[in-house]
């Protein structure tokens, strides 16, 4: 029965910031395995979207169930439900004062309550995958930004979370390190996680979305495959954002 | 100088340093423990508790210490019996302890939350996005670092505290300042040396602590 | 940020630590050398100084009967004395600027010419007369205690175990150490916290009987205090005024003489303390020996 419901749905959300609109009536789901990019010029709603799956914003109206449940409004069961849910951020939001290997074992000792030992193996293992394996008793401040973004990704999968949500991954970094991150991303996809990316790079979308969501002004205009939506947008909206992209 | 010689006049002077040293332990102490009790519930997602650490900081950051030293004498002890010893310099110690105590907390808690605020939200959230609670985002990722780049400022803090410790010789403790009194009185003829002797000593202790905390604070400091 | 980290280091710490100290040093070896300026007063004393028909007198503000500032100026048996010095010396009391003094400060003010003269419950001893000059006694108190009505307290010998309060650094509070340790002595800025504390907190104020008299006859306290009226000690109050001063000195004495025999010393004493029940004082000639010699 479960197989037939989708992971994430977002069912009629509307969210104000005091008089502004900033998503209007929106409904969306995400199925299980399925990789969903968020498009649309700035201030669009798209990283709201993206931050009230888990709740880092919330909602004035509508519902949003994760994995069949309605997200808890506080407390522990909201605690146990972003444990589900990985996130990576524009700023990669590392802590600090922990080493790139605490970082990745905090969640997992603290929140899963995995022992040590076992979380430490986890991380090393996470953290060879993305290839900073190396670094493990470094600080965030002396890793560059693109190795700092795959330990968050590290950090995140550590959870073991049933879906991922980037919010503008690559944003924060300088060119030549857009790669190594969205070649992280590209293997996740590969692998079947579940991911909600709210991104600029067009390559990514084209090459590994299921699906690409539209929105502008707080609206979800249209959705389609990659490949109906860069070569055939339906409204004018699209039409407009996709010329102003690719034309540079 | 003769003021030293006598060897009465060295030892006043040695216990009132004795003295502005166990009051500002013991007081550094309490407040920082109150003070952090404190900030938790400056930061805290209750609004009761909001509102008692609000309340606090207001009522005795904003109150002149000499009356809440005096109060605790006047009212605490003389007017409501509260009674820590029977032996009155004991008593008057720990009256100005707790008046010390109240009055730091309010200091410590508001630098500890500025030092809060000083931990980019960025890293909160994603500390509530692992999972964790609030207690543990606070306990594990805040505090530790709001904590460090409150060294600096918890050196001020404590700095003024010393200096503070002699207010409590308003109510009977003979710390520092009320032996200076007691010396000028009797050494009429040599004010500005035994003046001299007195800051001097603070300013000898003081110096190096705030060089100490400064240097803490740089090698604590979290890299950003 | 980066990692720039600068290094204030050992040196400057020990800099200021060094400069504290040589600092502390000098100040003390320069200082013991006796001060001979007096701004205020200037080379001709007193007497020079009242021809201008001005004088700074300093006097206590918190002592109620013998010194107090109240909203129409200072009031009390030592502001009275004052004036009588004053008009002697041909000053009249409009020419007369009042400045506030604190035990402590009382030596520093005439060293330094803040103040030509102090009439402050001001009491001669030895180490005070190797700073300034006394002219006096006027008046000799002695120390008692002030207890609760109720109380069967009769001298500081029945206190043995109780609280008896005093001003820090004053000659009461160290005497009350020395002589009686056995009584808990508990030490405030000043007495009027300590008359405050009799009720809730102390078990007697111990000073000079005249303050004490003071206290005890104020509106709000009448009643609820008294006197052992056993006094054990002596304080001989004088008038302070510069080291070097002698004929100034010496003509205060005169003036105190003079006043003494046509009515004004005792009616200085009557006008103010008379509600307290103390007697007033006679004057005693003989004892007007503080002045220095040369």
């Amino acid at each position: 029965m479960a197989e037939q419901q989708a992971l994430i749905e977002i069912d009629h959300v509307n969210k104000w910031f005091g008089e502004l609109h900033v998503l209007k009536d929106i409904t969306l789901n995400i199925e299980r395995g399925e990789v969903v990019v968020l498009l649309g010029p700035s201030g669009s709603g798209k990283s709201t979207l993206c931050r009230s799956i888990n709740r880092l914003e919330t909602i004035n109206d509508g519902e949003i169930r994760f994995d069949g449940q309605p997200l808890p409004a506080e407390g522990r069961s909201l605690a146990k439900l972003r444990a589900d849910v990985g996130m990576v951020f524009q700023s990669f939001n590392l802590f600090a004062h922990k080493t790139i290997l605490e970082n990745v074992t905090l969640g997992p000792i603290k929140v899963r309550k995995d022992k040590p030992a076992a979380a430490k193996e986890q991380a090393m293992a996470l953290l060879k995958r993305v290839g900073i394996d190396s670094q493990a008793n470094k600080y965030p401040a002396q890793l560059s930004g693109g190795q700092q973004q795959r330990v968050a990704i590290a950090r995140a999968l550590a959870m073991r979370p049933k879906a991922m949500l980037f919010d503008e991954p690559t944003s924060a970094l300088d060119p030549e390190m857009v790669g190594e991150v969205l070649d992280v991303m590209v293997s996740l996809a590969e692998e079947g996680m579940t991911m909600v990316c709210v991104t600029h790079e067009m390559g990514f979308a084209r090459s590994v979305a299921n699906r690409v969501a539209f929105l502008a002004d707080g609206q979800l205009v249209e959705q389609a495959t990659p490949e109906e939506f860069f070569a055939d947008p339906k409204s004018d909206r699209a039409r407009d954002f996709l010329a102003k992209i690719l034309t540079h | 100088m003769d003021i030293l010689s006598d060897s009465a006049d060295m030892s006043a002077y040695v216990d009132g340093f004795m003295w502005v040293l166990r009051l500002t332990i013991t007081s550094a102490i309490a407040s920082f423990i109150l003070g952090v009790i404190l900030a938790g519930f400056r930061v805290s997602p209750i609004p009761v508790l909001r509102g008692i650490g609000f309340l606090w900081v207001s009522a005795f950051r904003n109150t002149p210490l000499t009356l809440i030293i005096f109060f605790c004498y006047f009212a605490l002890y003389s007017t409501f019996g509260l009674k820590f010893s029977g032996n009155i310099t004991i008593n008057n110690f720990w009256l100005g302890v707790v008046g010390l105590s109240v009055y730091t907390a309010s200091f410590v808690c508001e630098a500890i939350r500025s030092g809060i605020n000083s931990v980019p939200v960025g890293q909160v959230e994603a500390a509530r996005a692992l999972g964790l609670t609030f207690m543990q985002v606070l306990r594990l990722v805040i505090l530790p670092q709001a904590i460090r780049s409150t060294i600096g400022p918890m050196g001020s803090v404590l700095i003024a505290l010393a200096k503070n410790t002699t207010i409590v010789g308003t109510i009977g403790v003979i710390e520092a300042s009320s032996v200076m009194k007691g010396l000028i009185n009797d050494h009429g003829d040599q004010v500005i040396p035994i003046f001299v002797l007195f800051a001097g000593t603070f300013a000898v202790v003081l110096i190096p602590t705030g060089y100490l905390f400064g240097w803490l604070s740089n090698r604590y400091e979290v890299k950003r | 940020m980066d990692s720039s980290r600068r290094h204030p280091g050992i040196v400057a710490v020990a800099v200021v630590v060094l400069v504290a100290v040589l600092g502390f040093v000098s100040a003390c070896s320069s200082s013991s050398s006796d001060s001979t300026q007096s701004a205020a007063t200037g080379d001709g004393g007193i007497i020079a100084k009242a021809k201008t028909g001005k004088l700074i007198i300093g006097v206590k503000a918190d002592q109620p009967g013998l010194s107090l500032l109240t909203p129409d100026g200072y009031e009390g048996y030592d502001i009275n004395i004052a004036k009588i010095i004053a008009a002697g010396l041909g000053v009249r009391p409009e020419g007369i600027e009042w400045k506030t003094t604190v035990s402590i400060n009382r030596e520093p003010f005439i060293e330094t010419g803040v103040v030509d003269l102090v009439v402050a419950t001001y009491t001669i001893n030895d180490a005070r007369k190797k700073v300034v000059a006394f002219a006096g006694p006027y008046y000799t108190a002695g120390q008692d205690l002030l207890v609760r009505a109720d109380s069967t307290i009769t001298g500081p010998e029945d206190m043995a175990g109780l609280i008896a309060c005093s001003v820090t650094g004053s000659a009461s509070a160290l005497r009350m150490q020395k002589d009686f340790p056995d009584v808990q002595l508990q030490l405030f800025d000043s007495y009027s916290k300590c008359v405050t504390a009799l009720s809730g907190g102390v078990d007697a104020v111990t000073t000079d009987s005249i303050i004490l008299a003071g206290y005890a006859a104020q509106p709000h306290n009448v009643g609820k205090f008294k006197l052992t009226g056993r006094e054990f000690s002596r304080e001989p109050y004088g008038i302070g005024l510069a080291k070097q001063d002698v004929a100034g000195c010496n003509r205060i004495n005169e003036i105190l003489v003079a006043s003494a025999a046509d009515g004004t010393y005792d009616a200085a004493f009557v006008e103010s303390l008379g509600p307290s029940g103390l007697k007033p004082p006679v004057l005693d000639p003989a004892q007007l020996t503080n002045c220095p010699t040369s």
